[in-house]
């Protein structure tokens, strides 16, 4: 199989689409420092990596001259050092960093290591952050001299011009699964759900209730919510998360088994996450905590917390809202390619070429 | 017929799904934001031939279907059914259209395939991974906006419309990727 570059040696139209990931990024960097946001460089690899349960670490060793070693991981997000220049005042901040994250599949819609840009807005909440992003995607369009009113993606048709469709995970499932809240944040009547729509249930029976529950109440997302929301020609906003699956949000004001959480997604394709930031040392604890008890449920590494980061929250961080977006997927978008390999100078599937490939 | 789980479904194989019959067209990781992982299956329900897409969870349970190949000899399309002989034993098989889907399109004279056959069924046919065809129709290149630079759409003898270059012309002979349905190359004979 050609590799990319060779593909661009014998293809000169190819280069015009690899060079696009220059033009969007320098046209996010305008974006958020016109608006004076500081642009700042983190650490990729750290001791006290995120607690993520469903994570999968790419882990080394640190050594140093005297044969002292420790335990060293690639950040799957920028996220716990960002926060701490949030709490040395830094005001609005944003990166452009690789992060990194293991067992995902090489190419389709995944590489191990990928761009990402995670901006945080202080005094903000995250309907504002939800601006933020629609202004962004709006000023890409610009600079690219594309008419987002009439955008292609995949031989569809999306009109990219804010505001975008906005919808609570609960308005969701009443309107796909006609599910309440009370029974979709059970396991109980989401197992009667799923049954009635033929799912295996089998493979949840070894699982621990909250475990399965999150299993079903995933699988149920992407098979009946999702695939609705790709008819979209519009990105769709889905905000308000069941609290578990946002440890690093707040709770939302209505109701605490919600917290501030917002995705975007646009063709089927998941472009951002982003949260109202969780400032409360206490709560932000207790969340970590858990996280890590899931993890030992599943039988993955045990992490330690990075009390750094804690120690920050309990120093005092502005209010603020902050998103992590998937440049190498909107970069998919603008290049019109339905692979990530198609955007990526040098994909993981033309460097581990041992590896066998999922699709 | 043995079960396998949903994390090993490979592209190409045939599964049971809603208790029928389905070919896997692609599979895919997906990680819902943060969440355990799941096998997205595309697949063809082989009785239809309509495409439908689930998101297993990795360890679900998948019957994976055992199915009989016969090589046959592409004969005739009579617009509803293909029809296909045994070079051997001349037997002739109908196949409806909808089976082959797009790829009814990538026929050509003579052209021997694989028909998979399950419990005397023919589910699906295969055919070379790459077809020569003739070019019937190559107009002039109108200049290309962002969506085709470079290519220009040519129709093959068949009527199937594929993106080539601008110096394919009218009666040359290109070789067709039969999965994709994409230009791989002009054949110089």
């Amino acid at each position: 199989m050609q590799k990319n570059w060779q593909k661009l040696k014998s293809n000169v139209n190819l280069r015009e689409r690899f060079l696009l990931r220059e033009k969007i990024v320098d046209s996010i960097r305008l974006f958020f420092k016109s608006q004076h946001f500081h642009e700042v460089e983190t650490p990729l690899m750290t001791s006290y990596p995120p607690t993520d349960p469903y994570f999968d670490l790419f882990e080394t060793t640190l050594e140093l001259p005297n044969g002292q070693t420790q335990a060293a991981y690639f950040y799957t997000s920028p996220e716990y050092s960002l926060k701490k220049l949030l709490a040395a005042d830094f005001g609005n901040i944003f990166e452009i960093c690789k992060t990194f994250r293991n067992k995902e599949s090489l190419g389709g819609m995944h590489n191990p290591e990928f761009t990402i840009m995670e901006f945080y807005r202080i005094n903000a909440n995250y309907f504002d952050v939800m601006a933020d992003f629609e202004k962004m995607l709006f000023f890409i369009c610009q600079t690219l001299q594309i008419n987002a009113k009439r955008f292609v993606y995949q031989s569809k048709n999306y009109d990219l011009t804010p505001p975008y469709p906005k919808f609570s995970v609960a308005e969701l499932f009443s309107k796909y699964l006609h599910l309440s809240a009370d029974e979709f944040l059970a396991l109980k009547p989401l197992k009667k759900k799923a049954a009635s729509l033929n799912y295996d249930l089998s493979s949840l029976a070894n699982l621990s209730p909250n475990l399965a529950w999150e299993e079903l109440y995933n699988q149920l997302f992407l098979n009946e919510i999702e695939s609705q929301l790709a008819q979209f020609n519009q990105p769709v906003l889905v905000y308000d998360y069941p609290a578990v699956q946002a440890t690093l949000a707040r709770k939302t004001a209505a109701d605490p088994r919600f917290a501030e959480r917002f995705e975007v997604y646009l063709a089927g394709m998941e472009l951002g996450n982003a949260f109202g930031e969780l400032i409360d040392p206490v709560v932000q604890k207790r969340g970590l905590r858990h996280d890590l008890q899931v993890r030992r449920q599943l039988g993955k590494k045990d992490q330690k917390i990075d009390q750094d980061f804690l120690a920050a929250l309990e120093s005092g961080l502005p209010p603020c809202s902050g998103m992590a977006v998937g440049i190498d997927r909107l970069i998919m978008l603008f290049a019109d390619v339905g692979d990530i390999d198609d955007v990526l100078l040098f994909p993981a599937s033309q460097i581990f070429t041992d590896a066998e490939t999922h699709s | 017929m043995s079960t396998i789980k949903a994390g090993n479904i490979k592209k190409g194989i045939y599964i049971l799904y809603k208790n029928l019959p389905h070919y896997v067209v692609k599979t895919q990781f997906v990680s819902p934001g943060k969440g355990s992982a799941f096998t997205r299956v595309k697949m063809r329900d082989m009785r239809n031939g309509s495409n439908v897409e689930f998101n297993f969870k990795s360890h679900d349970n998948v019957e994976e279907l055992d199915v009989e190949t016969k090589e046959m000899q592409f004969l005739y399309n009579d617009g509803n059914d293909i029809v296909f002989m045994d070079p051997r034993s001349y037997e002739q098989i109908s196949v409806p259209k909808h089976i082959l889907g797009d790829k009814a399109l990538m026929l050509t004279a003579e052209i021997k395939v694989y028909l998979t056959i399950y419990e005397e069924q023919v589910i699906g046919v295969v055919l070379p991974p790459k077809v020569r065809m003739t070019v019937a129709n190559a107009a002039d290149a109108i200049s290309g906006d962002r969506q085709t630079a470079g290519k220009k759409p040519v129709t093959m003898e068949s009527g199937l419309i594929v993106q080539a270059p601008l110096f394919i012309r009218t009666g040359d002979t290109l070789l067709i990727d039969t999965e994709t349905a994409d230009y791989v190359s002009r054949v110089n004979d």
